[in-house]
């Protein structure tokens, strides 16, 4: 016979499986829709047996079939196989037992019944074998997971630490997480398409249906490495093209370890790959913005009562405490005012006060608040005389102050702050001081020109 | 009393036509069950406080839609500028640098690049056309731009490009709305009505959303690219006028005290909040906040919108021009507005559609032309943003609808008496700067020819969850239900540039 046919009716399988299923459960149905002494339904029932029977045969000729050909091992399908058989001989003794009888038999009912816990059992079998023994855990919550005893990590691929990657063993750290991520699904000890397993470093080197896939120090030579940079289209480019597909960096990844010998001993430091190529798996460990103390949130009456007093009053975010205060609608908040502000001295981190009418008084105010990070000044009278009163805010981080009257000297009061980033004081005596000087801070005096080009002018 | 009920029956009946089949499957899945189950769980919610509820829950939200909110999460950003050049730049000629289309010049198009494409115009075989301007590189990052824009060439290390950008349409009027909408269709809120309404606005003087156009037309999309959709349309773009009056009106008319108008208004909004009440149309509270904005923005507008006063060192760096309508005007009003607390500035420059059909629409002489009206107001905003500490805060977005292709156009199968390119959709170079933006980065690599991305490929969408991002939203949460499911910018696509975030 042609080649094809058998492979292809094993492909047949998971809708051949349906008809027994469907076909089994109307009989069964009408078997319990009948009352004792009726027997209307007998000669369908009798009927849908017969023909359940059959179809489970379909069901299991075309099970083995794909078994032999879809590269499935024997002890993922073993169960599955025999109570596919067992299904299909209880629905042929039962199509027996009816007979040509005008009467059920005996625990005819009990008998359904066993038929469907068969048949619900032969099927969550075949479906784990499709879909993964964990398909119908996966959506649960995962305290009801960790209930039935399931882990929850996930395959979420190399995590690596910003300092002391040199050190990890490449194969386990790396390798083994790229592999659990993007392959493992189709390549692992149970479901091993291809032949091959990819679960583990010795599972590896066993290879596929084609042989080997590693030879180490020749990335181009391994299978593992070829075809993942074979064309998308190629009909060997794993994984296939509908899969998630590998980051150009785990590519790299995987070349270089290869390259390296391939073996499980090798050291991420020894391979010659950049810091760019790992930087997408590093834990960014970067500080937050703003302090990362906690404060109790704001009232609900105390911010509803800032803003209706003027100011702009949000918390930086939906969950966080910090609030940002700004005066962009308050113009005439003046020194005085900062009693409105009071009540919300430990949750400020972002005060606005430009443009208002405050003085070098103010800063005295502000002093007082512990967790401030970014302090505008702009277009106000500050002289500058009190900058060293921020020293007393050790989260300041940003501090704006231009068109202000600050001066280049002034601003030393600031050095050594321990937190202060950035200073803007465009437009100040400062930015028009050239004298420069060096400050633990970014100075950012502004200034900027494009000077005329010639070409500025010419139309064509 | 009884015009009341013609008008409740009126509201029910609009109620209905905007049920549809998704409205009704949800509720047979949740109602018939909820029907049982709330009596059980709630108790009777009439009569609680001695009334029936009207059905109305109004929050403070409702009340004052523009009220600022705060964001999901702390975004780098606050506020964004967004500069598109509406008919689309050549990416060819401005930083995406093909020294092999030079080689390939005046030469057939491979059949390759053809091969199932379609085109704006191009029809047969077109001829390539190398590159027309001179490039080299800008800057520690060393970021290839032309001699087309030299004072930008200075700014570089300011912006994180995007070199292989690509849309699904190749016509300007999709392609805008995909641009600013996420749709290439009408009807879906733009990124500045999706911002407003998740962030509100900081300065309760001025609209959250204003958009200024230059260029002597507005895009071809219309208005509906600063459109608020389906959202209410109080979070639409408000456009000010680019020549003249920025709004028209904001001055007291003679005889008209500014206190007398307060009362006017006032009853006006008394009237129409009655009306609110029994109605509950939200368009009813746009209204009410458009008058009460209007009001408010007389004390602002006028200063804010007033260039004049500038010193004249920044009326240089700019490059404006008082009085006349320009780019250069509309950058530093950008500047003024979001130092004011607006949360997006839209400017539209038109002109950059270069078929090279004539003189002005050819890309080494009309397209140069073009680039030296941008070329130093946008250089000079990303600087005079970054002097004032602005850049922390304010994202700047610089892009057109689509890019241009690396052959001649030849329109109606004829050569064009200039040089121009035709719309392209595989490939074009956009840039961001500002709150957040990764300071340098180039992101993307087109083939040879500048004809596709074939590495670090980025969609509209992902641009538009890059900057919901950088705004303190997740695009995948940041929904609005209209029509019985919850819509999002990004519809189901869209994925963070991560390389270009800081």
């Amino acid at each position: 016979m042609i080649q094809f046919v058998f492979p292809l009716f094993g492909r047949f399988h998971p809708i051949l499986v349906h008809l027994p299923i469907g076909i089994l459960l109307f009989g069964i149905i009408l078997v319990f829709l009948s009352r004792k002494g009726q027997n209307t339904h007998l000669a369908s029932i009798r009927l849908a047996f017969l023909f359940g029977g059959m179809a489970g045969v379909l069901s299991s000729v075309s099970g083995f079939l794909q078994y032999r050909y879809e590269g499935f091992t024997w002890d993922s399908v073993q169960f599955h196989f025999f109570l596919g058989l067992a299904t299909t001989a209880t629905a042929f003794w039962l199509y027996y037992e009816l007979g040509k009888k005008e009467d059920f038999p005996s625990f005819f009912k009990a008998k359904s019944a066993a038929l469907v816990a068969l048949l619900m059992f032969t099927g969550h079998l075949g479906g784990n074998i499709t879909h993964g023994e964990t398909y119908l855990i996966e959506p649960l919550p995962a305290g009801m997971q960790q209930l039935l005893g399931y882990e929850t990590g996930e395959n979420t691929g190399p995590k690596l630490p910003a300092e002391g990657w040199e050190e990890l063993a490449y194969y386990e750290h790396v390798v083994q997480p790229i592999l659990n991520q993007n392959c493992k699904s189709c390549h692992n000890a149970k479901n091993h398409k291809g032949e091959l397993d990819l679960s583990s470093y010795e599972a590896l080197l066993q290879g596929g249906e084609d042989g080997s896939i590693l030879s180490g120090g020749d990335a181009e030579a391994s299978a593992l490495f070829a075809r993942l940079v074979l064309p998308k289209e190629d009909e060997d480019h794993m994984p296939p093209k509908d899969k998630r597909q590998l980051q150009k960096e785990e590519i790299e990844l995987i070349r270089a370890w290869i390259a390296l010998g391939g073996k499980t001993e090798s050291k991420l430091g020894e391979a010659d790959i950049s810091v760019e190529t790992l930087e997408p798996f590093m834990e960014k460990t970067e500080a937050p913005f703003y302090p990362s103390a906690e404060v109790p949130p704001l009232a609900d009456e105390t911010l509803k009562k800032l803003k209706t007093d003027g100011f702009f009053a949000e918390t930086v975010d939906k969950e966080s405490a910090w609030l940002m205060v700004s005066c962009v609608n308050y113009g005439q908040f003046a020194d005085a005012d900062w009693t409105k502000l009071k009540p919300a001295s430990d949750q400020i981190a972002y005060l606005d006060l430009s443009g208002t009418q405050v003085t070098d008084q103010i800063l005295d105010s502000i002093q007082s608040l512990p967790n401030l990070t970014v302090l505008k000044l702009n277009e106000t009278d500050i002289s500058g005389e009190k900058l060293s009163a921020l020293q007393s805010n050790p989260n300041l981080k940003n501090l704006y102050l231009n068109k202000t009257q600050v001066s280049l000297p002034q601003l030393k009061a600031l050095q050594n702050h321990p937190n202060l980033a950035k200073v803007f004081v465009f437009d100040t005596p400062a930015s028009a001081d050239e004298s420069g000087g060096v400050f633990s801070f970014l100075l950012e005096k502004g200034n900027y020109r494009l000077p005329p080009l010639p070409t500025d002018t010419i139309v064509y | 009393m009884k015009n009341l009920e013609k008008l409740l029956s009126e509201l029910q009946v609009q109620k209905l036509q905007t049920q549809t089949r998704r409205h009704f499957l949800r509720d047979c899945v949740s109602k018939v069950g909820g029907l049982a189950l709330a009596p059980l769980l709630f108790g009777c919610e009439i009569g609680k406080d001695g009334q029936a509820k009207t059905g109305l829950n109004l929050s403070e939200r409702d009340l004052n839609p523009l009220a600022p909110l705060p964001p999901p999460f702390a975004g780098k950003a606050k506020s964004i500028i967004y500069l598109h050049m509406a008919g689309a730049p050549s990416q060819l000629e401005l930083f995406d640098f093909k020294p092999e289309l030079a080689k390939l010049h005046d030469q057939d198009c491979p059949e390759s690049l053809l091969e199932g494409r379609k085109f704006a115009f191009i029809r047969g075989v077109p001829k390539m056309l190398g590159p027309q301007a001179t490039f080299s590189q800008h800057g520690q990052s060393g970021a290839w731009v032309s001699d087309y824009l030299p004072h930008f060439s200075k700014v570089v290390d300011e912006v994180a490009f995007l070199k292989a950008m690509h849309t699904d349409q190749f016509n300007h009027g999709p392609a805008q709305l995909f641009m600013q909408t996420g749709s290439p269709r009408l009807g879906r809120p733009s990124l500045g009505s999706w911002v407003t309404y998740g962030l509100g606005t900081v300065n309760q003087n001025l609209p959250g959303f204003v958009v200024l156009t230059s260029g002597g037309k507005t895009p071809d999309a219309g208005k509906s690219v600063w459109g608020s959709g389906f959202l209410p349309s109080v979070y639409q773009g408000v456009q000010c006028r680019s020549k003249g009056d920025p709004v028209l009106y904001l001055e007291d008319p003679s005889g008209m005290s500014r206190d007398l108008k307060k009362n006017v208004i006032s009853a006006i909004n008394q009237a129409n909040q009655e009306d609110f009440e029994s109605i509950g149309d939200p368009e009813i509270l746009a209204r009410i906040n458009q008058f009460e904005m209007a009001y408010r923005m007389q004390i602002e507008v006028p200063e804010v919108m007033n260039i004049n006063d500038e010193p004249e060192y920044i009326h240089q760096l700019y490059g404006t021009q008082p009085g006349e309508e320009s780019f250069a005007n509309n950058c530093l009003l950008a500047r003024k507005l979001v130092e004011k607390g607006v949360r997006v500035v839209q400017l539209y420059d038109w002109g950059w559609d270069t078929h090279g059909t004539d003189k002005d629409g050819s890309i080494d002489m009309g397209l140069r032309n073009k680039c030296r009206q941008i070329d130093r107001p946008m250089s000079a905003l990303l600087l005079d943003l970054k002097q004032r500490g602005l850049l922390e805060d304010t994202l700047v977005v610089w892009g057109g609808e689509f890019g241009r292709t690396p052959m001649q156009e030849n329109r109606e199968g004829k050569v064009q008496g200039f040089k121009g390119r035709d719309h392209h959709t595989d490939a074009f170079t956009m840039w961001v700067a500002g709150g957040g933006v990764r300071k340098g980065a180039s992101y993307g690599i087109t083939d040879d020819f500048g004809f596709s991305g074939v590495d670090e490929r980025t969609s509209v969408h992902d641009l538009h969850a890059t900057l919901l991002h950088l705004m303190g939203f997740d695009h995948e949460k940041f929904t609005y239900d209209f029509q019985g499911r919850p819509f999002r910018l990004t519809d189901v696509e869209g994925e963070l540039i991560r390389k270009i975030i800081a």
